[in-house]
């Protein structure tokens, strides 16, 4: 009679789950520390949580689908901010405010995005298997030529007829662009108060709009393909996908809709840091949606609002939950920032772990399987 | 394949055609109201009172004799409006006058000019 091989341990559900969602727990656990610490009053606290979440949300959507494709986290999802910046600076030197101003600068940087984002999946497409370090520092490359271009094309080669924009040498645009013109245009469309909190309702609604979309997409021919991808390259290959063009295709779009994130995010703080905004923006976005629960190999539209709202929550208490335990605000600021690469590094060391060892377990099947046929 | 690019070449050019639309509807042009005395042609038109303005029904303010409003518009076309203050109350003396604007345009108005019904009472400036 064959013996059953028992190959694999089977974890206790608990267990499973306190892994799998380790860093939302530990962030819980922290924000339910910190708020009660920084004591700042319930109105404040959920206007912040509403304005960040209308500012933040349709960038972190942009990361859903390269993962889905199998391409980890887009790290080169600030090629997508530097097109957003540089439609921006357009719409700025040419005086075009309001609404029209808004959709002028998305339609000025939405073929920029393509390019930007049709470059980056090229070079990823080289690097498969460490798609996240590379666009690390694909946006690193990319941050010098758009330096390059807005410090020294811009006024010399690029005509720009505000001259309020430029540098005082003449060419190069300014550290800091005022948005005035479209200053909160879209959160301000149309607006809605409850209690005295402001709520964003377009922002809202073109949010919802982008998670319909998500969702619609995965049920398309073009998401099914790059579900097919994410899960195993060679056997996308053998159903006829073509496997090179669908990941491209996938960075494209979320290129493009982290480029209209980043107006978005723009519009509603009012001013650009030219060559600061997009810096941080991969990075934010990507610990935000780890923080939610997502992972390296699998993220949903859950993971994007909890992790803005827990991410964020620790932008918003942590200087005062600093200054109320150790006396200074800025310590609080460095934890937030410690976090933030922390959690990133923590979640990819996890996703590592996870994946060895069911690698690990896998083998065991197997040779459990082979043993079990030798025996017989 | 021919069906494709006559598709992609109508929507390229569709949003082209919508971008030139935004940038005209959308840009910001800065109008100054003056006033002020003007000589046309040797003849001298003085700013005699004070007067209410009023650009695209949006109340400007009330400019003093030899005073100056500025103000910024969004758009082509707009309507100046302006009422004589006599005695500290509107006088019912309106004046109206539409005007247009190029792209990167801004303009000088003057009021006597404009009082007047004189061709000087715009300087479209660049």
């Amino acid at each position: 009679m064959m013996k059953k091989q028992s190959s694999s341990k089977k974890m206790n559900p608990g267990v499973y789950f306190l892994i799998n969602y380790s860093v939302p727990i530990i962030f819980t656990i922290l924000v339910a520390f910190a708020i009660p610490l920084s004591k700042l009053s319930a109105n404040y606290f959920v206007t912040e949580i509403m304005i960040r979440l209308s500012r933040n949300s349709f960038l972190i959507l942009a990361l859903l689908i390269p993962v889905m494709a199998g391409m980890g986290m887009n790290f080169g999802i600030v090629l997508g901010a530097m097109a957003g910046e540089i439609g921006l600076i357009f719409i700025t030197d040419w005086q075009i405010v309001g609404m029209p101003g808004f959709l002028l600068a998305i339609l000025i940087s939405t073929p920029l995005a393509i390019i930007f984002g049709y470059f980056a999946g090229i070079v990823l497409n080289r690097a498969k298997g460490r798609e996240m370090v590379t666009g690390f520092m694909v946006s690193f490359f990319m941050n010098g030529i758009y330096q390059l271009i807005v410090l020294y094309g811009m006024g010399n080669i690029i005509p720009i007829l505000n001259p309020s924009i430029l540098l005082p040498r003449g060419y190069g645009i300014r550290n800091a662009i005022s948005l005035i013109g479209i200053r909160q245009v879209l959160d301000k469309l149309i607006p809605l108060k409850i209690g005295g909190i402001l709520i964003p309702v377009a922002t809202f609604l073109v949010i919802t709009t982008l998670c319909v979309f998500i969702a619609w997409f995965r049920k398309t021919k073009l998401g099914q393909n790059m579900r097919t991808v994410g899960q195993d390259n060679e056997v996308a290959r053998i159903s006829g996908i073509n496997v090179e063009r669908t990941r491209i295709l996938s960075i494209v779009i979320s290129t493009v809709l982290a480029c209209y994130g980043q107006i978005i995010f723009l519009q509603n703080i009012g001013t650009m840091n030219t060559y600061n905004s997009h810096e941080q923006v991969g990075v934010f976005a990507i610990a935000a949606l780890l923080v939610g629960g997502a992972s390296v190999a699998k993220a949903n539209i859950p993971h994007v609002f909890i992790g803005v709202i827990l991410f964020h929550t620790m932008f918003v208490v942590s200087p005062r939950a600093g200054k109320e335990l150790m006396g200074q605000a800025q310590l609080g600021e460095y934890f937030r920032v410690f976090v933030s690469y922390g959690v990133i590094a923590f979640s990819l060391a996890l996703y590592a772990w996870r994946k060895r060892v069911e690698k690990e377990n896998e083998r065991k099947k197997i040779m459990g399987y082979r043993k079990s046929i030798l025996v017989k | 394949m021919r069906k494709r690019i006559i598709i992609r070449t109508t929507l390229v050019a569709v949003l082209i055609l919508i971008g030139i639309f935004l940038y005209t509807i959308g840009q910001e042009h800065k109008v100054i109201i003056d006033n002020k005395d003007i000589i046309v042609n040797g003849n001298t038109y003085n700013a005699s009172t004070v007067y209410k303005i009023w650009v695209d029904n949006q109340e400007i303010g009330v400019i003093e004799k030899n005073g100056r409003a500025v103000t910024k518009v969004t758009g082509v076309s707009h309507k100046i409006v302006i009422e004589a203050i006599s005695d500290q109350a509107l006088s019912g003396e309106k004046h109206e006058r539409i005007f247009k604007f190029k792209s990167n345009e801004g303009a000088v108005i003057n009021i006597p000019a404009m009082v007047n019904a004189l061709n000087e009472w715009i300087d479209k400036t660049n």
